[in-house]
């Protein structure tokens, strides 16, 4: 299986995970994706330097995955995708900030690192319990939760719009890619001029069929909005779930870490 | 009476690149008629069709479904009229399930929910996809994507099917179930194809075309005996 082969299967796992039975499955999407804009608000709202905070914080992912019957290794290895963006948002800091502000093992490390440091898991720890929504909830369902919840029909359509238009992209490089490797008689290599032009095809085919799939959808009177079949109703247990998740995640952030663990210890 | 007929009126039609697909032609079939249109690759068919469903609109002459001209402000009424099954079911399917694609024509309707449930099961059981409802449309064989792009369009309830070259890349038994399941729809139907023997058995009329105009028109036989006709038109 090629790399392009792999990228489809993987993306293609995420939408069928989606189709699983769980307690976190059978959650409404439109509460999930409360829980979670709380959850990335409020740790956003974590100063750098709280990390017994961060680490508490890091719990509400794994009782999801736990929640979801989904093992947090699947959740961390996806969200490490989005690690060089993260690192680079916070890659500044170790620069800009030296004043020591802890040592381990003699050695000072700086405020600058620290906020790195906290970057990167507030980074990763956001995008997990994202992960978690979608490959619970299905992307479209998702996009219908963001739409329910007051984000104008475009920009949600749009979104649908652009993960339909992943698959068409990834499906079309990979029918290039094999009619390459199919002439290539085991070369592997091929300078820049192949691979721009190999863009460049890749753009005008998957534009090509976007107009075709465009076309199929106003023969089906596609009018600009995308509308749901299955729209699952807000019950009692959606109630129960937002109300013990964003108590929780509440508490977590106003209780004083520091303090309550030097209390204890 | 119904009134689901296909009229084009001298309709000509060419591309931005400046391609004549369609030139001067005019046809009429009436209600409940199943009519083949075959012609060489370029011919204008697949041109013509997208014209029966207002995706191309004539730059001359005039379409008309039963009694409703094919113009902008008419086009919700006729998709829900003409229900088209594209050459490539890949191109058609969008949703992610199969159920939720089946399922998007009935729910841009406007109907309501249960019928909308209703027409899905339905349709998806008419072309024998029911077991595979849930299945991501990605996972699909070439042949049950075929089959669900037509309980796509069945679930709509057209008045009139046009289905543009149906049984490409379908393995015999799947090409049986789709004449079969074509046979038994009632209403006004117009093929593209060059599976010659699917037009014999289910169209008594057959259009041909070429250079996008029309080079015959008439009884299935009469059209197939004529082998000199064939030849011109490039099919055989």
């Amino acid at each position: 299986m090629t790399t392009l082969e792999k990228a489809l299967t993987q993306f293609d796992a995420a939408e069928r995970a989606s189709h699983r039975h769980s307690a976190l499955h059978s959650v409404d999407a439109r509460a999930k994706l409360i829980v979670t804009l709380l959850y990335i608000v409020t740790l956003l709202s974590v100063g750098s330097q709280q990390l017994p905070t961060l680490i508490i914080f890091a719990i509400f992912p794994i009782v999801m995955c736990t929640m979801a019957g989904v093992g947090y290794d699947t959740v961390a290895l996806r969200s490490l995708y989005t690690l060089p963006f993260i690192a680079f948002v916070g890659m500044f800091n170790p620069i800009l900030d030296n004043t020591p502000m802890l040592y381990i093992g003699g050695t000072a490390i700086s405020r600058g690192w620290v906020d790195f440091a906290s970057i990167i898991v507030r980074g990763l720890l956001a995008v997990q319990m994202v992960v978690l929504m979608v490959i619970t909830s299905g992307f479209n369902n998702v996009c219908r939760a963001l739409r329910s919840l007051g984000l104008p029909s475009v920009f949600t359509t749009q979104l649908m719009l652009l993960h339909r238009y992943i698959y068409v992209l990834i499906g079309e490089a990979i029918d290039m890619d094999r009619a390459r490797r199919a002439r290539s008689y085991g070369r592997q290599r091929y300078g820049l001029k192949m691979w721009a032009i190999f863009v460049g095809q890749l753009l005008v085919r998957t534009v090509n069929r976007a107009r075709r799939i465009h076309r199929s959808m106003l023969s089906r009177g596609f009018n600009g909005e995308i509308r749901a079949f299955k729209i699952t109703s807000w019950r009692r247990r959606d109630t129960l779930f937002t109300m013990v998740i964003a108590s929780a995640i509440i508490i977590c952030r106003f209780i004083n870490w520091d303090r309550l663990l030097s209390f204890l210890g | 009476m119904s009134h689901h007929y296909i009229r084009f009126d001298h309709v000509t039609y060419s591309y931005p690149s400046g391609i004549k697909a369609l030139d001067d032609v005019s046809f009429l079939i009436t209600h409940g008629e199943k009519v083949g249109l075959i012609g060489a690759n370029g011919a204008g068919k697949s041109t013509l069709l997208l014209h029966t469903n207002g995706l191309l609109m004539p730059e001359r002459g005039k379409v008309v479904i039963g009694d409703i001209p094919v113009v902008k402000k008419t086009l919700p009424d006729i998709r829900r009229t003409v229900g088209m099954v594209f050459q490539n079911p890949e191109d058609q399917l969008f949703m992610p399930t199969v159920e939720e694609d089946v399922a998007f024509g009935p729910m841009n309707m406007n109907l309501p929910r249960e019928e909308v449930q209703r027409r899905v099961s339905e349709s998806l059981k008419e072309v024998g996809a029911y077991d595979l409802r849930s299945r991501t449309t990605y996972t699909l064989s070439g042949g049950q994507q075929r089959s669900v792009a037509i309980a796509g369009v069945l679930a709509m309830g057209p008045s009139i099917l046009v289905l543009d070259e149906p049984s490409s890349n379908l393995d015999p038994a799947a090409r049986r179930m789709l004449i079969d399941r074509v046979a038994r729809f009632t209403h006004t139907c117009l093929i593209a194809t060059h599976d010659l023997d699917m037009v014999r058995e289910l169209c008594p009329r057959t259009i041909v075309m070429a250079h996008g105009r029309i080079m015959a028109d008439g009884p299935t036989d009469d059209i197939f005996a004529d082998t000199g006709l064939l030849e011109r038109a490039g099919l055989c």
